[in-house]
C-alpha cells in the first residue's frame, strides 16, 4: 500500500504536464500524525507533495462538487462510488474526471489508536500490515487489521468501481463480513431501549457539523439545519435538536450513502453516527437492491417509480 | 384533569385526501375531532422534516396521505 | 422512525382518492386508534423555553 504514491505521483505529474487535467485532488502529509489532509497540486512541481498510506481516509469527492475545471482525482473504493453518486446528481460531468483508481485495504482509525496508547503521538510508521506508533517514552505496534476504521473493516467495495488509471492490481474483496450485525441488534431492542440507545449514543455530540462537512453527500447551499424561516432544529445542545440533525442528515443520505466512514472518522467526540446511515443502507439493499454508487446506468431507487416497489406500509 | 385525546398531524395531499375530507364534511359524515390537517400542494412536497418537525411541538401522532 | 425509538404506530401513510370520503372517515378512525392506544408522545419534544 505505501509503495502506491510513487505510481500516483508519476500519473499526476504526466496528467498535469500534458495538460490533461488543471489540478489532482491527492493527499498531502497533515500537521498532525495520522491526520493527511486533502491537496489540490496545481503544477508538477508540487507533486512531490502527495502521500499515500493509511491515514488517507477523508473522502475526495468531497471536492468535487460543482467544480468546473478538469479534475485527476485519487479515488479509493468507497471515493469512487461517492463520485459516481456525484456524477447521477449532475454535480459533477464524468468528463472533467481522470480517476487514478486505488485499490484499498482500509484505513486507519486513530481514534482506535490514541485510545490505545498514553501521551501524545508524534510519528507513525507502517509496513507489513503493522503500524508502529512513536511519542515522547514510549513506542508500540498494532497489527493494522485491529485498529482498522469500523467501516472499513466490513468494507465490501475496496476496489474502485470507475476509474482511468489503476495504480496496481485489484485487491480481493472482503466477502465473509456481516455489514449489519450492530444495525440488527439495535432494531432487536424496544421501542423503549431503542429511544435510550440513541439518547446516550448522541449525548456526546456537540453539534460542530464535522459530519456534515466532512460528507461529500451534503453539499446542499443551505443546510437544513442552517434554515431560519421556518427553523427546523434550534441551535443549542438540546438533546431532541441534536437527535433532529442526526435522524434528519441520516433520511438526507438515503440510498446515497455508501458508508465511507468520513463522518465517523471527522467526529471529534468519536460517535459513530454511521448506525443511523447504515440502517437506511440496509433498508435500500433488502427492499430495493440498490447499493449506493456502483453504476452510472441506473437511478437510484428513491427517484424511480417501479410498480412493484414495496408498499405495505402505505393503508 | 380531562381525559387526554390524541392530537394528530394530517398532512393531506390537495388533489387527493384533503379532496376526500372535504366531501367526507359535505356528506356529513362523522370522524373524530383529534387530527389537525395541514393540506400540503401534493404529497411529494412531504419532507421528513415535517414529520420530524410536528413530533417535537408535541404531536402525538403523524398521518400523511396522498 | 421505529429504529431511532419512535413507536412505529405514531407515523401512518396511506392513500385515498378524493372521492373516497368513507375510507377518509375509516383511516381517520384507526389513526386515532392506534394513537389513543400508544398514550401521549414523550420522546423527541423539544420542550420551548416558557415566556412569561
Amino acid at each position: 500500500m505505501v509503495g502506491y504514491i510513487d505510481k500516483i505521483k508519476e500519473i499526476s505529474e504526466r496528467l498535469l504536464k500534458d495538460g490533461k487535467v488543471d489540478m489532482v485532488i491527492g493527499f498531502r502529509k497533515g500537521t498532525m500524525p495520522m491526520m493527511n489532509e486533502p491537496h489540490r497540486v496545481k503544477s508538477a512541481d508540487d507533486v512531490k507533495n502527495l502521500v499515500w498510506d493509511s491515514n488517507c481516509g477523508i473522502n475526495l469527492a468531497n471536492y468535487l462538487t460543482d467544480r468546473k475545471e478538469k479534475i485527476g482525482i485519487v479515488a479509493k473504493g468507497c471515493d469512487s462510488r461517492n463520485i459516481v453518486t456525484h456524477i447521477i446528481e449532475n454535480k459533477i460531468d464524468r468528463d472533467q474526471l481522470y480517476i487514478i483508481g486505488v485499490p484499498c485495504k482500509g484505513m486507519i482509525d486513530s481514534h482506535k489508536i490514541t485510545n490505545a496508547v498514553s501521551g501524545e503521538i508524534v510519528d507513525v510508521v507502517e509496513s507489513n500490515g503493522e503500524v508502529t506508533v512513536k511519542g515522547d517514552g514510549f513506542e508500540e505496534t498494532f497489527n493494522k487489521a485491529d485498529v482498522l476504521q469500523k467501516n472499513c473493516a466490513v468494507c465490501i467495495h475496496r476496489n474502485p468501481v470507475i476509474y482511468d488509471e489503476l495504480v496496481t492490481d485489484l485487491v480481493e474483496e472482503q466477502a465473509d463480513v456481516d455489514r449489519y450485525e450492530d444495525v440488527r441488534e439495535i432494531e432487536a431492542m424496544s421501542t423503549e431501549e431503542k429511544h435510550n440507545f440513541f439518547d446516550d449514543l448522541l449525548a456526546p455530540c456537540i453539534r460542530c457539523y464535522a459530519c456534515r462537512n466532512a460528507c461529500p453527500l451534503c453539499y446542499c447551499p443551505t443546510c437544513f439545519v442552517d434554515e431560519s424561516r421556518p427553523q427546523w432544529v434550534g441551535k443549542g445542545d438540546d438533546p431532541v435538536d441534536i437527535k433532529t440533525f442526526h435522524f434528519l442528515r441520516a433520511y438526507h443520505c438515503a440510498g446515497r450513502c455508501t458508508d465511507c466512514g468520513s463522518c465517523e472518522r471527522a467526529c471529534p467526540v468519536g460517535i459513530n453516527m454511521r448506525l443511523l446511515t447504515k440502517k437506511l443502507e440496509m433498508d435500500c439493499l433488502n427492499l430495493y437492491g440498490w447499493e449506493a454508487g456502483l453504476t452510472l446506468d441506473n437511478r437510484p431507487p428513491l427517484d424511480t417509480y417501479k410498480p412493484d416497489d414495496p408498499e405495505e406500509f402505505i393503508k | 384533569m380531562p381525559e387526554w385525546e390524541p392530537k394528530i398531524v394530517a398532512f393531506l395531499c390537495n388533489w387527493c385526501s384533503y379532496g376526500a375530507a372535504d366531501l367526507a364534511g359535505v356528506s356529513r359524515m362523522q370522524y373524530p375531532p383529534n387530527i389537525r390537517v395541514i393540506r400540503i400542494p401534493c404529497t411529494g412536497r412531504m419532507s421528513p422534516k415535517f414529520i420530524l418537525a410536528a413530533l417535537r411541538k408535541g404531536a402525538d401522532g403523524v398521518w400523511v396521505s396522498g | 422512525m421505529e429504529f431511532m425509538g419512535i413507536e412505529r404506530d405514531r407515523l401512518h401513510l396511506s392513500w385515498i382518492s378524493s372521492a373516497e370520503a368513507t375510507k377518509f372517515v375509516e383511516v381517520v378512525n384507526n389513526v386515532t386508534e392506534a394513537v389513543r392506544a400508544l398514550g401521549p408522545n414523550t420522546h423527541f419534544i423539544k420542550n420551548e423555553a416558557k415566556v412569561a
